[in-house]
Protein backbone atom coordinates (compact mmCIF):
# COMPACT_ATOMS: atom_id res chain seq x y z
CA UNK A 1 0.00 0.00 0.00
CA UNK A 2 1.50 3.43 -0.98
CA UNK A 3 1.47 6.51 1.51
CA UNK A 4 -0.74 8.37 -0.89
CA UNK A 5 -3.72 5.68 0.14
CA UNK A 6 -3.43 6.33 3.49
CA UNK A 7 -6.94 7.56 5.63
CA UNK A 8 -6.59 10.56 6.43
CA UNK A 9 -8.89 12.73 9.60
CA UNK A 10 -10.37 14.84 6.67
CA UNK A 11 -11.39 11.20 4.79
CA UNK A 12 -13.23 9.96 8.27
CA UNK A 13 -14.86 13.43 8.89
CA UNK A 14 -16.23 12.87 5.23
CA UNK A 15 -17.63 9.23 6.08
CA UNK A 16 -19.15 10.35 8.92
CA UNK A 17 -21.02 13.30 6.89
CA UNK A 18 -22.04 10.71 4.10
CA UNK A 19 -23.15 8.19 6.53
CA UNK A 20 -26.34 10.36 6.46
CA UNK A 21 -26.99 8.61 3.18
CA UNK A 22 -27.31 5.67 5.56
CA UNK A 23 -31.09 4.81 4.24
CA UNK A 24 -30.63 6.19 0.93
CA UNK A 25 -32.26 3.44 -0.68
CA UNK A 26 -33.67 1.80 1.92
CA UNK A 27 -35.74 -1.41 1.42
CA UNK A 28 -37.11 -3.98 2.73
CA UNK A 29 -34.94 -6.55 1.62
CA UNK A 30 -31.54 -5.38 2.16
CA UNK A 31 -32.95 -2.62 4.76
CA UNK A 32 -30.23 -0.19 4.36
CA UNK A 33 -27.32 -2.17 3.00
CA UNK A 34 -27.07 -0.16 -0.44
CA UNK A 35 -26.69 3.34 1.35
CA UNK A 36 -24.26 1.95 3.68
CA UNK A 37 -22.33 0.88 0.69
CA UNK A 38 -22.73 4.25 -1.36
CA UNK A 39 -21.53 5.92 2.24
CA UNK A 40 -18.66 4.18 2.42
CA UNK A 41 -17.37 4.10 -1.48
CA UNK A 42 -14.92 6.76 -1.75
CA UNK A 43 -12.44 5.54 1.55
CA UNK A 44 -12.79 1.99 0.34
CA UNK A 45 -11.73 3.19 -3.13
CA UNK A 46 -8.55 5.34 -1.68
CA UNK A 47 -7.88 2.28 0.29
CA UNK A 48 -7.93 -0.08 -2.59
CA UNK A 49 -6.81 2.27 -5.72
CA UNK A 50 -6.79 0.29 -8.96
CA UNK A 51 -7.35 -2.96 -7.20
CA UNK A 52 -10.60 -3.47 -7.87
CA UNK A 53 -10.76 -7.39 -7.18
CA UNK A 54 -10.31 -6.01 -3.42
CA UNK A 55 -12.67 -3.19 -3.95
CA UNK A 56 -15.61 -5.30 -5.06
CA UNK A 57 -14.94 -7.89 -2.10
CA UNK A 58 -15.39 -4.81 0.07
CA UNK A 59 -18.64 -3.68 -1.44
CA UNK A 60 -20.16 -7.20 -2.01
CA UNK A 61 -19.83 -7.52 1.97
CA UNK A 62 -21.52 -4.08 2.25
CA UNK A 63 -24.21 -5.24 0.42
CA UNK A 64 -25.32 -7.67 2.97
CA UNK A 65 -28.54 -6.94 4.99
CA UNK A 66 -27.98 -4.45 7.57
CA UNK A 67 -30.26 -2.52 9.64
CA UNK A 68 -28.56 -0.23 12.33
CA UNK A 69 -29.37 2.99 13.96
CA UNK A 70 -28.60 5.64 11.58
CA UNK A 71 -27.20 8.55 13.88
CA UNK A 72 -24.62 6.03 15.27
CA UNK A 73 -23.72 3.91 11.94
CA UNK A 74 -21.06 6.38 11.71
CA UNK A 75 -18.92 4.39 14.62
CA UNK A 76 -19.66 0.94 12.68
CA UNK A 77 -18.15 2.79 10.04
CA UNK A 78 -14.94 4.03 11.06
CA UNK A 79 -14.39 0.87 12.86
CA UNK A 80 -14.40 -1.65 9.30
CA UNK A 81 -12.38 1.32 8.02
CA UNK A 82 -10.07 0.56 10.66
CA UNK A 83 -9.73 -3.19 9.64
CA UNK A 84 -9.78 -2.87 5.89
CA UNK A 85 -7.09 -0.33 6.33
CA UNK A 86 -4.92 -2.58 8.72
CA UNK A 87 -5.49 -5.27 5.88
CA UNK A 88 -7.56 -7.58 7.63
CA UNK A 89 -9.47 -10.78 6.14
CA UNK A 90 -12.59 -10.52 4.95
CA UNK A 91 -14.53 -12.87 7.11
CA UNK A 92 -13.06 -10.52 9.89
CA UNK A 93 -14.91 -7.24 8.27
CA UNK A 94 -17.75 -9.03 7.67
CA UNK A 95 -17.94 -11.09 11.30
CA UNK A 96 -17.42 -7.69 12.99
CA UNK A 97 -20.23 -5.66 10.80
CA UNK A 98 -22.73 -8.86 11.61
CA UNK A 99 -21.98 -8.74 15.22
CA UNK A 100 -22.10 -4.86 16.24
CA UNK A 101 -24.79 -3.48 13.79
CA UNK A 102 -28.03 -5.31 16.06
CA UNK A 103 -26.46 -3.88 19.28
CA UNK A 104 -25.50 -0.51 18.05
CA UNK A 105 -29.15 -0.26 17.04
CA UNK A 106 -30.22 -1.34 20.43
CA UNK A 107 -28.91 1.29 21.99
CA UNK A 108 -29.29 3.83 19.37
CA UNK A 109 -32.94 3.34 19.47
CA UNK A 110 -33.27 3.50 23.19
CA UNK A 111 -31.16 6.65 23.24
CA UNK A 112 -32.19 8.61 20.24
CA UNK A 113 -35.64 7.35 19.41
CA UNK A 114 -37.18 6.62 23.18
CA UNK A 115 -34.95 8.80 24.96
CA UNK A 116 -34.11 12.28 23.72
CA UNK A 117 -36.85 12.61 21.24
CA UNK A 118 -39.87 12.26 24.15
CA UNK A 119 -37.46 14.83 26.28
CA UNK A 120 -36.63 17.25 23.72
CA UNK A 121 -40.03 17.03 22.10
CA UNK A 122 -41.92 17.91 25.77
CA UNK A 123 -39.69 20.68 26.39
CA UNK A 124 -39.90 22.57 22.84
CA UNK A 125 -43.70 21.65 22.68
CA UNK A 126 -43.94 23.26 25.81
CA UNK A 127 -42.58 26.44 24.50
CA UNK A 128 -44.50 26.22 20.97
CA UNK A 129 -47.61 25.73 22.20
CA UNK A 130 -47.65 29.04 24.14
CA UNK A 131 -46.85 30.48 20.90
CA UNK A 132 -43.12 31.21 21.11
CA UNK A 133 -40.49 29.99 18.35
CA UNK A 134 -38.04 28.93 20.60
CA UNK A 135 -39.69 25.77 21.12
CA UNK A 136 -38.95 24.52 17.01
CA UNK A 137 -35.82 26.31 17.41
CA UNK A 138 -34.41 24.64 20.61
CA UNK A 139 -35.63 21.07 18.69
CA UNK A 140 -33.53 22.03 15.56
CA UNK A 141 -30.29 23.21 17.84
CA UNK A 142 -30.51 19.76 19.71
CA UNK A 143 -30.75 17.56 16.29
CA UNK A 144 -28.24 19.52 14.44
CA UNK A 145 -25.61 18.61 17.24
CA UNK A 146 -27.07 15.43 17.58
CA UNK A 147 -25.89 15.21 13.61
CA UNK A 148 -22.58 16.82 13.84
CA UNK A 149 -21.97 13.98 16.49
CA UNK A 150 -21.99 11.40 13.86
CA UNK A 151 -18.76 12.76 12.80
CA UNK A 152 -17.21 12.21 16.65
CA UNK A 153 -18.58 8.41 16.34
CA UNK A 154 -16.69 8.00 13.41
CA UNK A 155 -13.51 9.05 14.28
CA UNK A 156 -14.03 7.56 17.69
CA UNK A 157 -15.20 3.87 16.00
CA UNK A 158 -11.53 4.38 13.38
CA UNK A 159 -9.43 5.56 16.71
CA UNK A 160 -10.54 2.50 18.65
CA UNK A 161 -10.55 -0.03 16.09
CA UNK A 162 -11.03 -3.42 17.41
CA UNK A 163 -10.63 -2.23 20.46
CA UNK A 164 -14.28 -1.11 20.52
CA UNK A 165 -15.80 -4.22 20.49
CA UNK A 166 -15.70 -5.50 23.89
CA UNK A 167 -16.90 -1.63 24.99
CA UNK A 168 -20.31 -1.87 22.75
CA UNK A 169 -20.90 -5.32 23.62
CA UNK A 170 -20.12 -5.04 27.29
CA UNK A 171 -22.17 -1.49 27.93
CA UNK A 172 -24.98 -2.03 25.37
CA UNK A 173 -27.56 -2.88 28.46
CA UNK A 174 -26.06 -0.78 31.30
CA UNK A 175 -26.31 2.44 28.81
CA UNK A 176 -29.88 1.43 26.97
CA UNK A 177 -31.15 0.47 30.42
CA UNK A 178 -30.07 4.26 32.28
CA UNK A 179 -31.79 5.81 29.12
CA UNK A 180 -35.09 4.07 29.65
CA UNK A 181 -34.80 5.18 32.89
CA UNK A 182 -34.29 8.82 31.76
CA UNK A 183 -36.52 7.81 29.16
CA UNK A 184 -39.65 6.54 31.38
CA UNK A 185 -39.39 9.35 33.59
CA UNK A 186 -39.81 11.96 31.25
CA UNK A 187 -42.89 9.71 29.79
CA UNK A 188 -44.63 10.04 33.23
CA UNK A 189 -44.63 13.66 33.10
CA UNK A 190 -45.87 13.53 29.60
CA UNK A 191 -49.14 11.88 30.09
CA UNK A 192 -49.97 14.21 32.88
CA UNK A 193 -49.39 17.10 30.77
CA UNK A 194 -50.26 16.36 27.53
CA UNK A 195 -53.00 13.68 27.31
CA UNK A 196 -56.72 15.34 28.25
CA UNK A 197 -59.52 15.05 28.67
CA UNK A 198 -62.48 16.51 30.08
CA UNK A 199 -65.80 14.99 31.51
CA UNK A 200 -68.75 17.57 31.17
CA UNK A 201 -71.69 16.22 33.18
CA UNK A 202 -73.14 17.30 36.70
CA UNK A 203 -74.26 14.85 39.16
CA UNK A 204 -77.05 15.50 41.50
CA UNK A 205 -76.20 13.87 44.97
CA UNK A 206 -78.87 13.65 47.59
CA UNK A 207 -79.86 16.87 49.14
CA UNK A 208 -79.95 18.57 45.81
CA UNK A 209 -76.20 19.30 45.43
CA UNK A 210 -75.17 19.56 42.49
CA UNK A 211 -71.40 18.05 41.82
CA UNK A 212 -69.47 18.29 38.49
CA UNK A 213 -67.66 15.45 38.02
CA UNK A 214 -64.43 16.64 36.79
CA UNK A 215 -63.39 19.96 38.17
CA UNK A 216 -65.45 19.03 41.48
CA UNK A 217 -64.49 15.62 42.15
CA UNK A 218 -61.41 14.20 39.52
CA UNK A 219 -59.45 17.42 39.77
CA UNK A 220 -59.45 17.44 43.41
CA UNK A 221 -58.84 13.69 44.88
CA UNK A 222 -56.37 12.99 41.41
CA UNK A 223 -56.21 15.25 38.79
CA UNK A 224 -54.73 13.50 35.28
CA UNK A 225 -55.97 10.30 36.90
CA UNK A 226 -58.54 9.34 33.40
CA UNK A 227 -55.53 10.87 30.70
CA UNK A 228 -52.99 7.91 33.14
CA UNK A 229 -55.84 5.16 33.05
CA UNK A 230 -56.18 5.80 29.04
CA UNK A 231 -52.50 5.37 28.49
CA UNK A 232 -52.25 2.38 30.26
CA UNK A 233 -55.12 1.23 28.34
CA UNK A 234 -53.51 1.42 25.36
CA UNK A 235 -50.11 0.07 26.30
CA UNK A 236 -52.00 -2.93 26.99
CA UNK A 237 -53.98 -3.14 24.20
CA UNK A 238 -50.55 -2.59 21.73
CA UNK A 239 -49.15 -5.31 24.21
CA UNK A 240 -52.10 -7.56 23.22
CA UNK A 241 -50.69 -7.04 19.32
CA UNK A 242 -54.31 -4.38 18.70
CA UNK A 243 -53.09 -1.90 15.51
CA UNK A 244 -52.06 1.69 16.72
CA UNK A 245 -54.48 2.43 13.65
CA UNK A 246 -57.01 0.50 15.60
CA UNK A 247 -56.45 2.57 18.62
CA UNK A 248 -56.15 6.16 16.65
CA UNK A 249 -59.63 5.24 14.92
CA UNK A 250 -61.49 4.13 18.23
CA UNK A 251 -60.37 6.46 20.01
CA UNK A 252 -61.81 9.47 17.33
CA UNK A 253 -65.13 7.22 17.04
CA UNK A 254 -65.45 7.03 20.79
CA UNK A 255 -65.07 10.57 21.25
CA UNK A 256 -67.29 11.73 18.71
CA UNK A 257 -69.66 9.48 20.32
CA UNK A 258 -69.17 10.57 23.68
CA UNK A 259 -69.56 14.07 22.46
CA UNK A 260 -73.07 12.94 21.19
CA UNK A 261 -74.27 11.52 24.30
CA UNK A 262 -72.84 15.02 26.03
CA UNK A 263 -70.05 13.07 28.10
CA UNK A 264 -66.59 15.28 27.09
CA UNK B 1 -58.31 31.59 4.75
CA UNK B 2 -56.85 30.17 0.88
CA UNK B 3 -53.01 29.18 0.05
CA UNK B 4 -51.99 30.46 -3.36
CA UNK B 5 -50.65 28.73 -6.25
CA UNK B 6 -47.41 30.46 -4.76
CA UNK B 7 -47.92 29.19 -1.31
CA UNK B 8 -48.78 25.46 -2.89
CA UNK B 9 -45.59 25.78 -4.56
CA UNK B 10 -43.41 26.68 -1.44
CA UNK B 11 -45.39 23.60 0.70
CA UNK B 12 -43.97 21.27 -2.15
CA UNK B 13 -40.95 22.83 -2.24
CA UNK B 14 -40.06 22.49 1.13
CA UNK B 15 -42.38 18.65 1.77
CA UNK B 16 -39.68 17.71 -0.62
CA UNK B 17 -36.37 18.51 1.57
CA UNK B 18 -38.19 17.46 5.07
CA UNK B 19 -39.72 14.81 3.25
CA UNK B 20 -36.02 13.13 1.53
CA UNK B 21 -34.88 13.81 5.65
CA UNK B 22 -37.55 12.12 6.84
CA UNK B 23 -36.42 9.07 4.44
CA UNK B 24 -32.65 9.74 5.37
CA UNK B 25 -33.46 10.71 9.35
CA UNK B 26 -30.64 13.06 9.41
CA UNK B 27 -31.29 16.44 10.50
CA UNK B 28 -34.57 15.87 12.46
CA UNK B 29 -36.75 18.41 10.17
CA UNK B 30 -39.26 15.87 9.41
CA UNK B 31 -40.94 16.02 12.89
CA UNK B 32 -44.24 17.75 13.04
CA UNK B 33 -43.36 20.58 14.78
CA UNK B 34 -40.46 21.72 12.62
CA UNK B 35 -43.00 20.75 9.66
CA UNK B 36 -45.90 22.59 10.90
CA UNK B 37 -43.72 25.68 12.02
CA UNK B 38 -42.35 25.54 8.45
CA UNK B 39 -45.79 25.38 6.94
CA UNK B 40 -46.99 28.50 9.51
CA UNK B 41 -44.04 30.71 7.88
CA UNK B 42 -45.28 30.12 3.98
CA UNK B 43 -48.66 30.20 4.88
CA UNK B 44 -47.74 33.54 7.08
CA UNK B 45 -49.14 32.21 10.33
CA UNK B 46 -46.18 31.12 12.25
CA UNK B 47 -48.66 31.35 15.44
CA UNK B 48 -51.12 29.12 13.78
CA UNK B 49 -47.93 26.79 12.93
CA UNK B 50 -46.49 26.61 16.33
CA UNK B 51 -49.61 25.53 18.38
CA UNK B 52 -50.98 23.00 15.67
CA UNK B 53 -47.22 21.34 15.72
CA UNK B 54 -46.57 21.06 19.35
CA UNK B 55 -50.23 18.86 19.48
CA UNK B 56 -49.30 16.75 16.58
CA UNK B 57 -46.08 16.53 17.69
CA UNK B 58 -46.73 14.95 21.35
CA UNK B 59 -49.33 12.51 19.32
CA UNK B 60 -46.43 11.40 17.14
CA UNK B 61 -43.52 11.51 19.57
CA UNK B 62 -44.39 7.33 19.91
CA UNK B 63 -44.93 6.54 16.66
CA UNK B 64 -41.39 6.71 15.51
CA UNK B 65 -39.56 4.00 12.80
CA UNK B 66 -37.74 2.58 15.05
CA UNK B 67 -36.14 -1.38 14.15
CA UNK B 68 -37.84 -0.70 10.63
CA UNK B 69 -41.11 -0.43 10.61
CA UNK B 70 -43.09 2.67 8.82
CA UNK B 71 -45.12 4.36 11.53
CA UNK B 72 -48.12 7.37 10.18
CA UNK B 73 -46.08 9.82 8.43
CA UNK B 74 -44.98 12.90 10.26
CA UNK B 75 -44.82 15.03 7.49
CA UNK B 76 -47.96 14.79 6.07
CA UNK B 77 -49.43 15.28 9.88
CA UNK B 78 -47.51 18.69 10.50
CA UNK B 79 -47.76 19.75 6.39
CA UNK B 80 -51.89 19.00 6.48
CA UNK B 81 -52.59 19.74 10.26
CA UNK B 82 -51.16 23.41 9.86
CA UNK B 83 -53.23 23.53 6.21
CA UNK B 84 -56.46 22.62 8.05
CA UNK B 85 -56.26 24.48 10.36
CA UNK B 86 -55.55 27.67 8.46
CA UNK B 87 -58.06 27.17 5.15
CA UNK B 88 -60.86 25.95 7.77
CA UNK B 89 -60.20 27.85 10.82
CA UNK B 90 -60.78 24.37 12.69
CA UNK B 91 -58.60 24.47 16.53
CA UNK B 92 -55.37 23.10 16.57
CA UNK B 93 -57.23 19.70 18.47
CA UNK B 94 -60.05 19.45 15.22
CA UNK B 95 -56.65 19.51 12.99
CA UNK B 96 -55.21 16.78 14.01
CA UNK B 97 -58.22 14.68 14.00
CA UNK B 98 -58.44 15.81 10.37
CA UNK B 99 -54.76 15.21 9.53
CA UNK B 100 -54.68 11.84 10.33
CA UNK B 101 -56.09 9.91 7.24
CA UNK B 102 -53.04 12.51 5.28
CA UNK B 103 -50.55 11.00 7.36
CA UNK B 104 -51.51 7.10 7.06
CA UNK B 105 -52.03 8.08 3.02
CA UNK B 106 -48.52 8.66 3.17
CA UNK B 107 -47.22 6.22 5.50
CA UNK B 108 -49.14 3.24 2.69
CA UNK B 109 -46.87 5.11 0.10
CA UNK B 110 -43.78 4.94 1.91
CA UNK B 111 -44.53 1.48 2.99
CA UNK B 112 -45.33 0.97 -1.06
CA UNK B 113 -41.68 2.24 -1.96
CA UNK B 114 -40.01 0.09 1.12
CA UNK B 115 -41.38 -2.73 -1.22
CA UNK B 116 -40.43 -1.42 -4.50
CA UNK B 117 -36.91 -0.45 -3.65
CA UNK B 118 -36.10 -4.25 -3.00
CA UNK B 119 -35.84 -4.57 -6.70
CA UNK B 120 -32.83 -2.24 -7.27
CA UNK B 121 -30.87 -4.88 -5.10
CA UNK B 122 -30.43 -7.40 -7.82
CA UNK B 123 -28.82 -4.38 -9.71
CA UNK B 124 -26.84 -3.32 -6.74
CA UNK B 125 -25.34 -6.97 -5.88
CA UNK B 126 -24.17 -6.63 -9.87
CA UNK B 127 -22.66 -3.28 -9.41
CA UNK B 128 -20.60 -4.44 -5.88
CA UNK B 129 -19.43 -7.72 -7.86
CA UNK B 130 -17.96 -5.34 -10.55
CA UNK B 131 -16.53 -2.72 -8.02
CA UNK B 132 -18.55 -0.26 -9.75
CA UNK B 133 -19.19 2.60 -7.39
CA UNK B 134 -20.61 5.12 -9.87
CA UNK B 135 -23.64 2.27 -10.31
CA UNK B 136 -24.34 2.23 -6.19
CA UNK B 137 -24.67 5.86 -6.65
CA UNK B 138 -26.37 6.10 -9.22
CA UNK B 139 -29.30 3.51 -7.84
CA UNK B 140 -29.07 5.78 -4.24
CA UNK B 141 -29.77 9.30 -6.22
CA UNK B 142 -32.61 7.35 -7.95
CA UNK B 143 -34.19 6.28 -5.08
CA UNK B 144 -34.05 9.39 -2.87
CA UNK B 145 -35.17 11.20 -6.43
CA UNK B 146 -38.23 9.61 -6.66
CA UNK B 147 -38.67 9.83 -2.62
CA UNK B 148 -38.27 13.48 -2.89
CA UNK B 149 -40.65 13.97 -6.10
CA UNK B 150 -43.17 12.21 -4.75
CA UNK B 151 -43.47 14.20 -1.42
CA UNK B 152 -43.75 17.31 -3.36
CA UNK B 153 -46.43 15.63 -5.50
CA UNK B 154 -48.37 14.79 -2.53
CA UNK B 155 -48.39 17.96 -0.77
CA UNK B 156 -48.76 20.18 -3.83
CA UNK B 157 -51.82 18.18 -4.54
CA UNK B 158 -52.99 17.54 -0.89
CA UNK B 159 -52.37 21.34 0.10
CA UNK B 160 -53.24 23.29 -2.99
CA UNK B 161 -55.23 21.29 -5.70
CA UNK B 162 -57.78 20.06 -2.93
CA UNK B 163 -58.18 22.85 -0.74
CA UNK B 164 -62.25 23.60 -2.07
CA UNK B 165 -63.52 20.40 -1.43
CA UNK B 166 -61.70 19.77 1.96
CA UNK B 167 -62.63 23.32 3.15
CA UNK B 168 -66.78 22.36 1.72
CA UNK B 169 -65.94 19.12 3.86
CA UNK B 170 -65.15 20.27 6.95
CA UNK B 171 -67.55 23.22 6.70
CA UNK B 172 -70.28 20.75 6.64
CA UNK B 173 -69.13 18.68 9.49
CA UNK B 174 -71.45 18.89 12.29
CA UNK B 175 -70.58 20.46 15.43
CA UNK B 176 -70.98 17.07 17.16
CA UNK B 177 -68.13 15.69 15.10
CA UNK B 178 -65.75 18.69 14.79
CA UNK B 179 -66.12 18.87 18.51
CA UNK B 180 -65.62 14.84 19.17
CA UNK B 181 -62.61 15.10 16.74
CA UNK B 182 -60.93 18.16 19.50
CA UNK B 183 -61.58 15.55 22.06
CA UNK B 184 -59.76 12.68 19.85
CA UNK B 185 -57.06 15.01 19.73
CA UNK B 186 -56.64 15.50 23.56
CA UNK B 187 -56.73 11.72 23.72
CA UNK B 188 -54.71 10.70 20.95
CA UNK B 189 -51.05 11.20 22.60
CA UNK B 190 -52.02 8.30 24.64
CA UNK B 191 -51.70 6.10 21.72
CA UNK B 192 -47.68 7.66 20.95
CA UNK B 193 -47.19 7.26 25.04
CA UNK B 194 -48.44 3.77 24.83
CA UNK B 195 -46.25 2.60 22.05
CA UNK B 196 -43.29 3.97 23.81
CA UNK B 197 -44.27 2.02 26.81
CA UNK B 198 -44.80 -0.80 25.11
CA UNK B 199 -41.14 -0.89 23.81
CA UNK B 200 -39.24 0.45 26.70
CA UNK B 201 -41.92 -0.68 30.02
CA UNK B 202 -40.13 -3.32 32.44
CA UNK B 203 -41.88 -3.98 35.93
CA UNK B 204 -38.36 -2.44 37.23
CA UNK B 205 -39.43 0.52 35.78
CA UNK B 206 -42.43 1.46 37.17
CA UNK B 207 -41.48 3.71 40.21
CA UNK B 208 -40.12 5.67 37.27
CA UNK B 209 -43.32 6.27 35.12
CA UNK B 210 -44.56 7.06 38.42
CA UNK B 211 -42.63 9.25 39.49
CA UNK B 212 -42.57 11.35 36.25
CA UNK B 213 -46.42 11.72 36.60
CA UNK B 214 -46.74 12.50 40.37
CA UNK B 215 -44.14 15.71 39.76
CA UNK B 216 -46.28 16.91 36.88
CA UNK B 217 -49.26 16.51 38.15
CA UNK B 218 -48.49 18.64 41.36
CA UNK B 219 -45.60 20.95 41.21
CA UNK B 220 -46.07 23.40 38.72
CA UNK B 221 -43.34 23.87 35.94
CA UNK B 222 -42.98 26.05 33.04
CA UNK B 223 -41.88 23.34 30.87
CA UNK B 224 -40.15 19.84 31.18
CA UNK B 225 -36.83 20.09 31.59
CA UNK B 226 -36.93 19.54 35.63
CA UNK B 227 -38.53 16.08 34.81
CA UNK B 228 -35.71 15.42 32.58
CA UNK B 229 -32.93 16.27 35.28
CA UNK B 230 -34.71 14.47 37.32
CA UNK B 231 -34.73 11.34 35.23
CA UNK B 232 -31.43 12.08 34.97
CA UNK B 233 -30.79 11.90 38.81
CA UNK B 234 -32.61 8.34 38.71
CA UNK B 235 -30.69 6.89 35.28
CA UNK B 236 -27.28 7.96 37.38
CA UNK B 237 -28.40 6.08 40.90
CA UNK B 238 -29.03 3.26 38.75
CA UNK B 239 -25.95 3.56 36.60
CA UNK B 240 -23.36 3.02 40.11
CA UNK B 241 -25.72 1.18 41.72
CA UNK B 242 -25.28 -1.46 38.93
CA UNK B 243 -21.66 -0.84 39.04
CA UNK B 244 -21.07 -1.67 42.30
CA UNK B 245 -23.21 -4.35 42.13
CA UNK B 246 -20.85 -6.08 39.92
CA UNK B 247 -17.74 -5.51 41.29
CA UNK B 248 -19.06 -6.99 44.89
CA UNK B 249 -19.79 -9.86 42.25
CA UNK B 250 -16.81 -10.29 40.91
CA UNK B 251 -15.05 -9.52 44.27
CA UNK B 252 -17.18 -12.32 45.53
CA UNK B 253 -16.29 -14.45 42.68
CA UNK B 254 -12.41 -13.80 43.25
CA UNK B 255 -12.26 -14.48 47.07
CA UNK B 256 -14.47 -17.66 46.45
CA UNK B 257 -11.78 -19.37 43.79
CA UNK B 258 -9.07 -18.44 45.73
CA UNK B 259 -10.46 -20.42 48.80
CA UNK B 260 -11.87 -23.16 46.45
CA UNK B 261 -8.59 -23.99 43.91
CA UNK B 262 -5.85 -23.37 47.23
CA UNK B 263 -7.59 -24.13 49.77
CA UNK B 264 -4.89 -21.68 51.63
CA UNK B 265 -6.50 -20.68 55.40
CA UNK B 266 -4.52 -17.42 54.88
CA UNK B 267 -6.92 -16.24 52.20
CA UNK B 268 -10.56 -15.44 52.96
CA UNK B 269 -11.97 -15.86 56.91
Amino acid sequence: MSASNKVTSRDITVLGIRSSFLQASFNYERMQSCGFTWAMCPILEKIYGDDKKQLAGAMVDNMEFINTHPNLVGFLMGLMISLEEGGATREAVKGLKLALFGPIAGIGDAIFWFTILPIVAGISCSFASQGSILGPIIFFTVYLAIWILRIVWTHLGYRLGTKSIDIITENSDTIANSATILGITVIGALIATYVSVTLLPVITVDGGIEVAVQTEFFDRIFPNLIPMCITLLCFYLLKKKVSPIVLIVGIIVLSILGAWIGLV
Amino acid sequence: MEITLMQGLLLALMSIIVGLDFFLEAFFVFRPLMVSTFTGLILGNVELGLKVGALIELAFAGLTPAGGTQPPNPVMAGLMGTVLAYTTGCTPEAALGLCLPFSFLGQYVILFYYSAFSFFMGKADTYAENGDTKGIRRINLTTMFIISVTYGVLAFLCAYVAQEPMQAFVKWLPAVITHGLEVAGGILPAVGFGMLLRVMMKAKYIPYLIAGFLMACFIEMPNLLPVALLGAVFALIDFFGSKQRKQEIEEALNNANLNGNGGDSDVGI
